[in-house]
């Protein structure tokens, strides 16, 4: 391996933290889920964008809602937890089954999101990435294999168009 | 433009910056404050702490 190599490579995953941020995961999803083995599970994020106008000052603000997505294939059913980066707790479950919601679809704008509408006044959107090097934002897990799981289930089975 | 010029216009932008920020984390507060007072007898959402390694075989 050359100098430049050694120099500019790129951040490695330490897959230590990443396989005890994946159990600590399961633990939280199996606390507050019936059954919670029944789901494989991933890491993903909402992003609640909103504007503001103060005056002669004025932007937007983007709020990060890190969850913890589980999704049963036998059931067509996607379970939304939402929790923190550091893992310490969650939320409430929210459920989300192909039969009951409105519509599903992977977005291309602004991001590659999974949107799900569960009515007509509600929706969530969830991005997912194989991984995420920021730790105060987002949760520390290498999840290729589950993400790309996950993508063929909601394009393939969960969609609705 | 003479170097005091560009200086003194630089120290006016700088200036602006920093009201600009005092005055967005000043409506930030207030805001925060007045969603408090019309927030706290809400019930808060529902947090679950993770559970334990003892905790969490003994429900396996």
């Amino acid at each position: 391996m050359g100098l430049f190599s050694k120099l500019f490579k790129g951040p490695e995953i330490d897959m230590e933290k990443s396989q005890a941020n994946a159990k600590k995961m399961r633990a939280l999803f199996n606390h507050v889920v019936e059954d919670g083995d029944q789901y494989r599970l991933i890491f993903g994020y909402t992003e609640d964008v909103s504007r503001f106008n103060y005056g002669f000052v004025h932007g937007s603000k983007t709020k990060i809602g890190n969850l913890i997505v589980g999704w049963n294939e036998a059931n067509q059913t996607i379970v939304v937890v939402p929790t923190v980066p550091d893992l310490s707790g969650c939320g409430d479950p929210a459920w989300y089954r192909r039969s009951e919601i409105l519509k599903a679809y992977r977005s291309k704008y602004p991001t590659d999101a999974f949107v799900i509408y569960p009515n007509a006044k509600e929706y969530i959107g969830i991005n997912a990435y194989d991984w995420l090097d920021d730790e105060k934002l987002y949760v520390y897990v290498s999840q290729d294999e589950e993400l790309a799981a996950f993508t063929d289930f909601f394009m393939n089975q969960f969609a609705t168009k | 433009m003479p170097l005091g010029e560009m200086g003194a216009l630089l120290l006016v932008l700088v200036a602006i910056c920093i009201f600009g920020n005092l005055w967005f984390h000043l409506i930030e507060a207030i805001l925060k404050w007045i969603k408090k007072q019309l927030t706290r007898h809400r019930e808060p959402p529902a947090w679950h702490t993770l559970p334990s390694d003892e905790e969490d075989r003994g429900n396996g």
